[in-house]
């Protein structure tokens, strides 16, 4: 009786000191919470709309993913693999997604930085963070080794000329410019890769990418 | 066996977006009421056991718990009351969830009323909102909305599948054209043309090989439908009333890039399946459908169909999900405009997310309501004309549809 007890009083887990801590906080801004900033009326009096001002900071706690995230930091492409039935994945999973392994827990293993393309896009609308990095090369590119795709922007190529299948290299940001997510790295193709020759496929995407650019040069 | 489910009425508040004609959301919710019940007079609110409520999103809604604000104020204290949220398929986990209820015999008569008031942020933090459900981990910082991942998926599909930029951008004309015909409309209301491939084509970028006129329109609006036995339908709208017949839902990865070599979908359908382009929750959930309800060629067997076209791209990859065409028919199932009005299985006649809208969680309802309103033989009453009517229907198909192909459900209604 007294050890179940004794067992209940213990700690679930010690806390965790955060001793290395950054923020990347933008000057000016404020946690305000909820706030009623302002109101319209119509002419006809009948409808009113109010403006409601809502901000907030998240903290995401990666949790058993933390190193994959520090990993980034490092300028290293970390991955899982399950030690029973070998499967390796990144995005990384901390349990093997085969049933047959139970669930089993999966062990950290650095990753080349070498990956193909699965599948791409070219964005010329995004959500209103990314407007202004229009237009993007977003490919689905398997990181060799990984039995997964994992989406991630290709750079230093002409839109029209990404290819199903290209090999690409990851590239880090420079140390003191990475946060800890994903965009600190991207896509670029192999050194020596040349595009194929000018077809109609590559005419199309650039009638539909040429306005992109003007209207990105028109954003404040 | 369990006992069957049937459809009596159901109604949507007109869809729009911005500062025109809105009700609020409980005031639109009354008015979907009050036209079901002037379509079905004996129907009362009063019968009703249970509601079960259909919203995606509070970041768009700025409050939690709203359906408790709708409850409340259609009278309905002490009727048991939950909500349902799954994505995109919110709308159609709820029709499964009061569909379940009915065929459990623990319930009789069950409402399900979905919304969504998109225009409460601008389009491209809507578009953020949206994407909130992809993993924000590893998806939302990169791409940011979802039509980029769908855009990437179907870029694929469609290079696989010998389809072009043109097959597709005929269904984002379809459907807007096809809500011509239908006053509650977003496209009917709002831009108000009928539309041409190369409209679609000439569109401006969102992602190749998707343009604007190959996207569905961000919605404000609230859709309603009464489930119930057969018992009750009987009793109330003996003569319209429609038979769930087959109900099917599944899932897939959050992410599209985690579905590559997937051990539940190669222990399923094989290696390779559903690769990034095919919608495997979408062949599941409809051979689930299909089995329940006895269809064995659904080609031949469904007259129509309200499918979840996010995308005039994923519209087309449903059909091949569905069945309708494989990899070697799919593109010339396409150019034949066998889903057009004129088609022997049309699609979307109600104008679908491209052309009705999509607010979120109403749009599986709609869906629903539109497939209902064919077979009940009010589309006369419901649309501004006869051209999209299907004659004659018998059985169609709803098909609602959530993140990258994560969640999905189907459903065969019949004509009683």
């Amino acid at each position: 009786m007294s050890q179940l007890l004794e067992r209940k009083r213990r700690k679930f887990a010690e806390e965790p000191n955060f001793t290395e801590k950054k923020e990347y906080r933008p000057e000016g801004v404020k946690e305000t919470g909820l706030a009623f900033i302002g109101h319209e009326i119509s002419d006809d009096g009948n409808v009113m709309n109010q403006f409601l001002h809502y901000d907030q900071f998240y903290t995401i706690r990666h949790g058993w993913n933390s190193k994959f995230f520090k990993g980034l930091l490092e300028g290293k492409l970390l991955g899982t693999r399950c030690p029973k039935c070998g499967d390796t994945w990144v995005p990384v999973r901390t349990h093997c997604w085969n049933l047959d392994c139970k669930l089993q827990k999966t062990d950290w293993v650095e990753m080349p930085l070498r990956a193909k393309v699965h599948t791409w896009t070219i964005a010329g609308w995004s959500g209103r963070s990314s407007l202004k990095r229009l237009p993007i090369v977003l490919v689905y590119a398997v990181i060799e080794g990984s039995k997964v795709a994992i989406a991630n922007e290709l750079r230093s190529i002409d839109p029209w000329d990404v290819e199903f299948g290209m090999p690409l290299k990851v590239v880090f940001k420079p140390e003191e410019e990475r946060i800890g997510a994903v965009t600190d790295f991207h896509f670029e193709p192999t050194d020596g890769w040349e595009p194929s020759p000018w077809n109609e496929e590559k005419e199309r995407i650039k009638v539909l990418v040429e306005p992109v650019y003007e209207w990105i040069k028109t954003l404040k | 066996m369990s006992r069957k489910a049937c459809i009596i009425g159901g109604a949507t508040t007109p869809f729009d977006y911005g500062p025109t004609g809105f009700e609020s959301i409980e005031g639109g919710a009354a008015e979907c009421i009050r036209e079901t019940q002037f379509d079905v007079p004996d129907f009362s609110l009063r019968d009703i056991d249970l509601m079960i409520y259909s919203h995606f999103s509070v970041h768009f809604g700025h409050q939690l718990a709203p359906e408790w604000i709708i409850h409340d104020h259609l009278g309905l204290v002490g009727v048991p009351h939950y909500r349902v949220e799954n994505g995109g398929n919110t709308g159609g986990s709820a029709l499964y969830a009061a569909a379940l209820a009915v065929m459990s015999g623990h319930h009789d008569v069950v409402g399900v009323i979905g919304w969504e008031t998109m225009d409460s942020v601008s389009q491209s933090q809507g578009s953020e909102f949206i994407a909130m459900a992809s993993d924000i981990r590893y998806e939302l910082m990169v791409g940011g909305i979802y039509p980029i991942y769908y855009a990437a998926m179907a870029n694929k599909w469609m290079k696989d599948n010998k389809v072009t930029e043109e097959d597709v951008a005929s269904i984002g004309a379809k459907n807007r054209n096809n809500a011509m015909e239908n006053p509650k409309a977003q496209w009917y209301r709002n831009e108000h043309r009928y539309i041409s491939v190369d409209d679609v084509m000439n569109s401006r970028l969102i992602s190749y090989p998707i343009k604007k006129y190959d996207c569905c329109l961000m919605t404000r609006g609230v859709a309603a439908l009464i489930v119930c036995s057969e018992d009750y339908a009987k009793k109330v709208n003996p003569d319209n009333y429609v038979t769930i017949d087959g109900i099917g839902l599944s899932s897939c990865t959050i992410r599209a890039g985690d579905r590559l070599n997937f051990p539940g979908w190669t222990e399923r359908y094989g290696p390779s399946y559903p690769e990034m382009t095919e919608f495997g929750a979408c062949r599941n959930s409809a051979e689930q459908a299909y089995k329940m309800s006895g269809i064995e060629d659904p080609l031949k067997d469904i007259d129509f169909g309200e499918i979840h076209d996010a995308f005039s791209t994923s519209e087309a990859q449903i059909y091949k999900a569905l069945g309708l065409a494989n990899e070697h028919t799919i593109a010339q199932f396409l150019r034949d405009e066998r889903t057009h009005m004129h088609g022997d299985i049309p699609m979307n006649p109600g104008g679908g997310l491209m052309g009705y809208g999509h607010p979120v969680g109403a749009t599986g309802i709609m869906s629903a309501i539109e497939c209902y309103y064919q077979l009940a033989g009010m589309i006369p009453k419901k649309h501004v004309s006869k051209k999209t009517e299907v004659p004659d229907a018998h059985c169609g198909i709803v098909n609602s549809h959530a993140g990258t192909g994560t969640s999905i459900s189907n459903f065969v209604f019949r004509r009683h």
